[in-house]
């Protein structure tokens, strides 16, 4: 079975700093990948090579049977892959709709004639957009769903989280990249927002998902597979348990006794 | 303040009674000679203001015009066309009216670059500039049209601008900052060391003819006299109307939405499939086509161009007003240009002092209030329209 | 072109060079502490060689003559009281505003710059229009073959050889350059570390006010004249040659201010008809460097995290 992303020998230096050395790394069709390791193992890195914010300076990355190791991120966006970010980037003087949307862009005409002189068009799209919008957000948090033009502003941590995965999933990507999504919420609150992903790719099973996670209940019960990252380099994969019991990944966080 | 209800409909007439209050206001300033009633006048602008900020009537004023935002609109036009004719004899303040209404449009220019695509540009007055001066040039030297000479006056704003800044929209905010000075210092040597260009004195500008008539004449109307700045006002008047809809349309659609997420975030932006350069130089492109096409038509109002009006201070002050009215908001705008080109007109004690009280302001505003007088409120992209 | 020529032109766009990265250095050492662009930064230079003006005409009324007793005070009234000045800004302007956008500092600098240009215009006597700086230091003068060598320049040259030398001096080897230096690396660890950040903030300011007063002086010894639209001409050349040396980087700036320097002789050299085209030369040369080397020559300091 081939593998939908495939990145092979990634290196990528910091200035002095290795952070991504000559990884490789399978993700398989239609899977709930997680990906763990202690900090600065670099796993946010991958996801920011993987979605063009950084170029590796080796290795490759084929998405789909297509070679992206040197697209720019909106390419990496066009052609299929989505993420959130570790640190919540929403944009905060919009609304809730806004930044849905901007997460929508592929799937919206961008012509400027369309936007300025075509408003009947207009708004026809922006009323379907509207309701994608809204039943996105009713599987996560219905209370939300009628106060979609409500800056996000004001909006507790919880709730950012949740329209920031929104955003990744309106345009229906092939593959959804997520950046500790649970950081910051209570026990309850990530099972929760554990349980409205499961339920997403329930309805889509086309759906593949890589977790970058450090709550291990979370890893242990979503996911199907793991990998674990050291140093820039996989030491290890498998379903959690056995990944759980490897020495190497125990001491890689624990440290050599 | 709040950002205007989407529950619920807003009331219309605190709408319109702000907007009858500003106008009956602002004919009164007009309309007043001596200095000391001008200050006594604008104290007690200021204390109503005030006073209405504490009561919390700028928020029902918002919301009026959030969920009425058309009938307003034409309530507003309604409202200039009834200050023209309170005026229509008097020279001076049509001249200073119509002004207001073309720096009204150079500033919603200035606002796509700066308030939406966070792009900025310190040369706003040069690029005016270079539109007054492509009327200059043209209406001198050549026939072509007049109304095509103002299409060509915001092209060639567009087209000078670009070449300035594609090469470096890549990089960071500051770098077009110090480009755009560099720009507007070198512009003005540039015109007074070229005598084609008239130098340090400026050209003439022949006035403005549409179809025959000229704009040089004035009018009689059903036995009334009419100044002929009247001609020039309705021109600008009906060039606001079409750039303020415009500007409008822009920011409540989808290229508004890239807009402001690249503003307000690249990086996330480009992860969800935004060509930056591509946004960032669209929208510098029209925002200075509007300012060369106002600029364009200021040189035919007034007669004539000269390099000391487009300085980098003049492009300071169109900044000052975007920063003042509240960054984003057209309405803010139109308002904040109003109280910058008028109160020094009325109060010449201040001319000489304008640039430094001006900067002053903004600086307080930044320290204490930066989304500024009227700060821009959430994307509605159709007014009144309820899920 | 002969030999005394050639020299004529390499001395001055030595002077201009020297000044640029005076100017430079300012700007890249706020950069560098805060991520702020100061953009008051070459106005504050205006207002530090009128204020060594004033201070020289307030000496001359109390009967001083002595030229280097002159140049010494006014030397230390005008970098004494732009480092106080610059102090004022970053307590009350520029630190107030960390949390906004780094637009609004931006923003919030250039109408400072602003304010402070058009103050001199108004309320200095005669502000407007360019008034005559002394001549304090010696005016012998050497001749090689057709080359004039100046005395005056040399030393101006020298001190601001000195200056900068000492700055270097000041980031590499002293614990106070040890703690500007952390603060311009991480914040937060430099302040785990204990160091006080916002007296590490003001004493940069002062230190970049300070070479910016100084700058003014030389600019007013260099050209015997001055007048209050300097500050802003010099402040984007400085800020030009900051950037294309890479913002943060002391050497960059120098590196920056004397390329900016040799372009616009190169331009004098090239479009001898008007001096305004040197300048217009000069920055075409710029904003073409700023589009190939967006981080600058020596890389600008990254400082986003994704």
């Amino acid at each position: 079975m081939t593998a939908l992303l495939e990145a092979r020998g990634l290196t990528k230096h910091f200035g002095g700093v290795l952070a991504l050395d000559g990884l490789d790394l399978a993700v398989a069709p239609n899977e709930i990948l997680g990906l763990i390791g202690p900090n600065g193992s670099g796993k946010t890195t991958f996801f920011n090579v993987v979605t063009g914010i950084y170029r590796a300076e080796a290795g490759s990355i084929i998405f789909d049977g297509a070679e992206i190791s040197a697209a720019a991120a909106r390419t990496v966006y066009r052609v299929g892959i989505s993420r959130t970010f570790q640190r919540s980037r929403l944009s905060l003087p919009l609304s809730i709709f806004d930044n849905i949307m901007i997460g929508n862009h592929k799937h919206l005409n961008q012509s400027l004639w369309f936007n300025l002189f075509r408003r009947g068009d207009f708004k026809c799209e922006f009323e379907a957009s509207y309701r994608a919008a809204r039943a996105l957000v009713e599987v996560f948090e219905p209370a939300l769903a009628d106060r979609l033009f409500e800056p996000v502003e004001g909006l507790p941590m919880i709730d950012r989280r949740r329209i920031e995965i929104c955003r990744a999933l309106i345009s229906a990507p092939k593959l959804l990249l997520l950046d500790e999504p649970s950081a910051g919420m209570t026990h309850d609150e990530t099972k929760e927002l554990m349980d409205d992903i499961l339920l997403v790719r329930e309805r889509n099973r086309n759906l593949t998902i890589v977790i970058v996670e450090h709550e291990m209940g979370v890893i242990e019960r979503i996911t199907d597979r793991c990998v674990v990252l050291n140093f820039g380099r996989k030491i290890a994969e498998g379903p959690y348990r056995a990944v759980a019991a490897d020495t190497q990944v125990q001491q890689a966080y624990l440290g050599v006794a | 303040m709040a950002a205007g209800r989407n529950d619920g409909r807003a009331a219309l007439w605190p709408g319109v009674a702000a907007l009858a209050v500003a106008t009956g206001y602002l004919i009164a300033l007009l309309a007043v000679e001596r200095p000391a009633v001008v200050i006594a006048l604008l104290a007690a602008g200021i204390a109503v203001v005030v006073a209405a900020a504490w009561l919390g009537l700028f928020g029902r004023v918002s919301a009026a015009f959030a969920e009425h935002e058309n009938r307003l609109a034409l309530g507003a036009v309604t409202a200039a066309i009834a200050l023209a004719a309170v005026f229509h004899e008097d020279h001076f303040v049509l001249l200073l009216v119509t002004t207001v209404l073309l720096y009204s449009v150079a500033t919603l220019g200035l606002n796509i670059q700066f308030g939406y695509a966070g792009v900025l540009n310190f040369a706003g007055a040069s690029f005016f500039g270079i539109g007054a001066y492509t009327s200059a040039v043209l209406n001198t030297h050549t026939a072509i049209p007049h109304l095509v000479v103002l299409l060509i006056g915001g092209l060639l704003a567009a087209v000078i601008g670009s070449l300035l800044l594609v090469p470096v929209l890549r990089t960071r905010g500051h770098y077009a900052a110090v480009v755009t000075i560099a720009f507007a210092l070198l512009l003005k040597t540039f015109l007074e060391v070229n005598d084609i260009l008239g130098g340090p004195q400026g050209m003439q500008v022949p006035s403005m003819k549409i179809l025959g008539w000229s704009f040089n004449d004035n009018i009689e109307l059903a036995g009334v006299s009419l100044s002929f700045y009247m001609n020039y006002f309705v021109v600008s008047l009906l060039l606001l109307i079409g750039a303020f809809i415009v500007v409008r349309r822009l920011e409540r659609s989808w290229v508004g939405l890239n807009l402001d997420a690249l503003r307000l975030d690249e990086t996330a932006a480009s992860c969800f499939g935004l060509d930056i350069a591509r946004w960032k130089i669209t929208a510098f492109l029209i925002g200075n086509f509007l300012i060369g096409i106002a600029g364009a038509l200021f040189g035919m109002v007034g007669g004539f161009v000269a390099p000391n009006n487009y300085t980098f201070a003049d492009s300071l002050i169109l900044v000052s007003i975007l920063l003042l009215g509240g960054i984003g908001n057209p309405w803010g705008l139109v308002v904040a240009t109003f109280i910058v080109v008028v109160v020094p007109e009325k109060l010449q004690a201040i001319q000489e002092y304008r640039f430094l009280l001006y900067a002053a302001m903004v600086i307080a505003v930044l320290l204490f209030r930066p989304e500024g007088l009227l700060p821009r409120p959430v994307r509605r992209y159709f007014p009144g329209w309820q899920p | 072109m002969d030999l005394g020529l050639f020299a004529q032109y390499v001395m001055n766009g030595l002077m201009l060079g020297m000044m640029y990265a005076l100017v430079a250095v300012g700007f890249t050492l706020f950069f560098g502490v805060l991520d702020v662009i100061k953009f008051s930064h070459g106005d504050v230079l205006t207002v530090g060689a009128f204020t060594a003006l004033a201070t020289f005409v307030g000496l001359t009324g109390i009967g001083l003559r002595s030229p280097w007793l002159e140049l010494v005070v006014m030397l230390v009234a005008a970098t004494g009281a732009m480092a106080l000045l610059g102090m004022l800004i970053a307590r009350y302007l520029v630190m107030p505003l960390r949390g906004a956008p780094p637009l609004n500092t931006l923003l919030i600098t250039l109408m400072l710059g602003t304010v402070l240009r058009e103050s001199v215009r108004l309320f200095y006597p005669q502000g407007g229009n360019p008034k005559p700086f002394p001549a304090l230091l010696p005016r012998a003068s050497i001749d090689l073959g057709d080359f004039n060598l100046r005395l005056d320049n040399v030393m101006m040259l020298a001190a601001g050889v000195a200056a900068i030398v000492a700055l270097q001096y000041l980031l590499n080897r002293t614990k106070l350059g040890l703690a500007i230096r952390a603060v311009a690396q991480d914040e937060e660890t430099a302040r785990t570390m204990g160091i006080n950040f916002t007296a590490i903030v003001l004493v940069t300011f002062a230190i970049g006010s300070g070479l910016a007063a100084f700058a003014g002086v030389m600019n007013g010894l260099y050209y015997n004249e001055i007048n209050f639209g300097i500050g802003l001409y010099l402040g984007v050349i400085g800020f030009s040659a900051a950037i294309i040396g890479g913002l943060g980087s002391i050497y960059g700036a120098i590196l920056g201010g004397l390329l900016f320097a040799a372009l616009q002789t190169v331009g004098t050299v090239l479009l001898p008809f008007a001096s305004a085209y040197k300048d217009v030369f000069a920055f075409a040369v710029v904003i073409a460097i700023m589009a190939w080397r967006p981080t600058g020559l020596i890389r600008e300091k990254i400082s986003e995290r994704v």
